[in-house]
This record gives C-alpha cells, sequence and structure tokens, in this order.
C-alpha cells in the first residue's frame, strides 16, 4: 500500500546565511530611506495614473465594443491595477471604486450578467474624481458617488444571489 | 540596524503594471537590494529564473497571459524548475481572507496586500529571511507548509532526531 502521508522537510535558510544579521525590529535607516525614495517618485504618480485611467478607458471601450471574456478579463485588471494603486497615488476614492467595479464584476459568474450602466457609472466616477482632482478622502460630493455605485453593486449582486437561488 | 546585507540579495519584481514594477524596485533599491530583476508577465518571469536565479521573486496576482498563481504551481512543481524552494512573496489588490488563502494554498510563502507600503515591504522581507517555513510534499501540494507556525517554533521536548520528519496531520495538510 502507497505511503501517503506529507513529507515536511526545512530547506536549509541559504537568504539567512547570504544576508546575515540580526532581527531587532524594522530598520527605521532603511525605511527613512524608502520613504524619501517614494517621496521622490510622488512627482511621476500624477502622470503613472493618468497612465492607468488612460488604460483602463481603453479596455471600457473595447467592452463596450465587445463583451467577450477577453476584453472582461482586460477591464477587470484596468480596475484591478487601480484598485490596488491609486491609494499609493493619493487618490483614495479612485481606489475604492475600482474596488466596487472589481466587486462588481468578480462576483458575477457570467460575463453576460455584468451590467453596462453599471460599468460606465464606475468608470466615469473614476474619471470625474481623477479630473476633478479630488484627493480628498471625505469629499462630500465624491464620497456619495461613490458610496452610490458601493450600494448599487450590493443590490445587483443580492439580486443575482435570488435569481440563482431561484433557478 | 539590523545589519542584514540585502546587496547581496537577488531579487525578481514580476507584475504586468510598470507602474507597480518601479516603485516595488525603489523600495527594495532603498533598503539596500542592487540585484532587482524586472519581469512584465509570467512567462518572462519564468524564462528569466534559470539565468538570474533569484533568491526572492515579488509577485503579482492578477496578469495577463499566466497569472501569478499558476506561475507558483510551475515554479514548485513543473520538472524543469530551476528552484522549487524560492521564496515568493504575493503581491496583489486582493485583499479578502479567501484570496489569501488561495495564494497560500498555491504555494506562496507571504502575501502583500496593495497599496504597498514601505513597511509591509521590508516586513515581508524579514519574514521570509527570519520566519522560514518548513516544506511540504503531499500528492496535491508542494510548498510552503500553509499552517503559518513554523515547527521550529515548537518548545517541547524533541521525540524525533534528524532534519527531515515525516508527520500525519491530514486536518492541516490534505492528502
Amino acid at each position: 500500500m502507497a505511503d501517503n502521508r506529507p513529507e515536511i522537510f526545512m530547506p536549509p535558510n541559504l537568504l539567512k546565511a547570504k544576508v546575515g544579521g540580526t532581527v531587532t525590529g524594522l530598520d527605521t535607516a532603511a525605511i527613512k530611506r524608502a520613504e524619501s525614495a517614494m517621496a521622490t517618485l510622488k512627482e511621476e504618480f500624477s502622470d503613472w495614473l493618468t497612465n492607468d485611467i488612460e488604460h483602463l478607458t481603453a479596455t471600457h471601450k473595447a467592452f463596450n465594443n465587445s463583451k467577450n471574456l477577453q476584453n472582461v478579463g482586460y477591464l477587470f485588471r484596468a480596475a484591478h491595477d487601480l484598485k490596488g494603486q491609486a491609494t499609493t497615488f493619493e487618490y483614495p476614492l479612485i481606489a475604492r471604486a475600482a474596488a466596487s467595479l472589481c466587486k462588481l464584476m468578480d462576483a458575477l459568474k457570467s460575463h453576460e450578467a455584468i451590467p453596462l450602466p453599471l460599468v460606465d457609472a464606475h468608470v466615469d466616477a473614476i474619471q470625474v474624481i481623477h479630473r476633478e482632482k479630488i484627493k480628498d478622502i471625505s469629499n462630500r460630493t465624491a464620497l456619495t458617488l461613490v458610496e452610490e455605485l458601493e450600494g448599487r453593486v450590493t443590490k445587483v449582486l443580492a439580486n443575482s444571489v435570488c435569481k440563482n437561488s431561484n433557478v | 540596524m539590523s545589519g542584514y546585507r540585502f546587496d547581496r540579495l537577488k531579487i525578481l519584481v514580476v507584475d504586468d503594471n510598470q507602474h507597480m514594477r518601479k516603485l516595488v524596485v525603489a523600495i527594495l533599491q532603498a533598503f539596500g537590494v542592487v540585484h532587482v530583476h524586472e519581469a512584465a508577465d509570467a512567462e518572462h518571469a519564468w524564462a528569466m529564473l534559470r539565468d538570474v536565479n533569484p533568491d526572492v521573486i515579488f509577485l503579482d496576482w492578477q496578469m495577463s497571459g499566466m497569472s501569478g498563481l499558476d506561475f507558483i504551481k510551475l515554479v514548485r512543481k513543473d520538472n524543469n524548475s530551476p528552484n522549487p524552494l524560492v521564496s515568493i512573496i504575493m503581491l496583489t489588490g486582493h485583499t479578502h481572507i479567501d484570496h489569501v488563502r488561495t495564494a497560500r494554498d498555491a504555494g506562496a510563502n507571504e502575501f502583500l496586500a496593495k497599496p504597498v507600503s514601505v513597511k509591509a515591504v521590508l516586513a515581508r522581507l524579514i519574514s521570509v529571511i527570519e520566519h522560514p517555513r518548513p516544506f511540504v510534499r503531499t500528492r496535491t501540494y508542494f510548498g510552503p507548509c500553509r499552517r503559518r507556525r513554523p515547527i521550529d517554533e515548537y518548545r517541547g521536548p524533541e521525540r524525533r532526531g534528524g532534519e527531515s520528519v515525516e508527520i500525519d496531520d491530514t486536518a492541516s495538510e490534505k492528502v
């Protein structure tokens, strides 16, 4: 009879052998250097975000032209990039709107079920927040807009669950 | 000061978004990492593995073509993989606990949620250096032990000798 038990082994710690040192909490000097490097990059963040939003706009256009699986994937990844990076680029509400779009696209198993007007509304909101340079996470107008989008996504997904459970 | 010689490390950053690559590379270089290599997709990263032989890979999950998850499985399980034991830090905008589990089940060593911060990058790097997990081989999985606590933290009496042990713990590692 075959032995199906898991084998567990500890490989030699080559990383530790390479870098040496001792763990004494996070190296504050290294953190300061890296934060300084980030501050230098901040000058480029605006251009980077503009590029990412142009990419989102292009993938959205392709998605509207043909809602096939490939275009759904491109649009999702463009939104997912913004979800992950827009906060770093100082636009947290863009990250939140992009997260809402990702949630909508990720949760609906069939890409045919993705409601186009709600996708359009997310992309429009991201473009407006960027165009108006709204970096403040508590900006009343932008926050209301993002909360409205999140609420609509919640409703769509709830309806989707109801429909599936009635099948 | 930790006294780490990060200049001795070779790190590969794999992300199809050039801005995220640039950001992670800048942070690593500020830590003192000299040998930082970049790949814009998993296919190129796979091709670079043998030449670069990285010590650590920062890997994006969502990429066009081969996903980060599939890349990890390739590195861990493929017969042609140059280093199935390489440390992999999964970098992703996914933040739900189910995604963390999925990355762990694919064989990632660490999980780094975007937006990235300087402290989080350093913390994950130190974690793979100071707290390596044992590796597990089952019929369906090869990679770091998916239980969070490393076995070298065990403080009880030693009942087994040698570096390689076999345990019958099917509750945590499905066979």
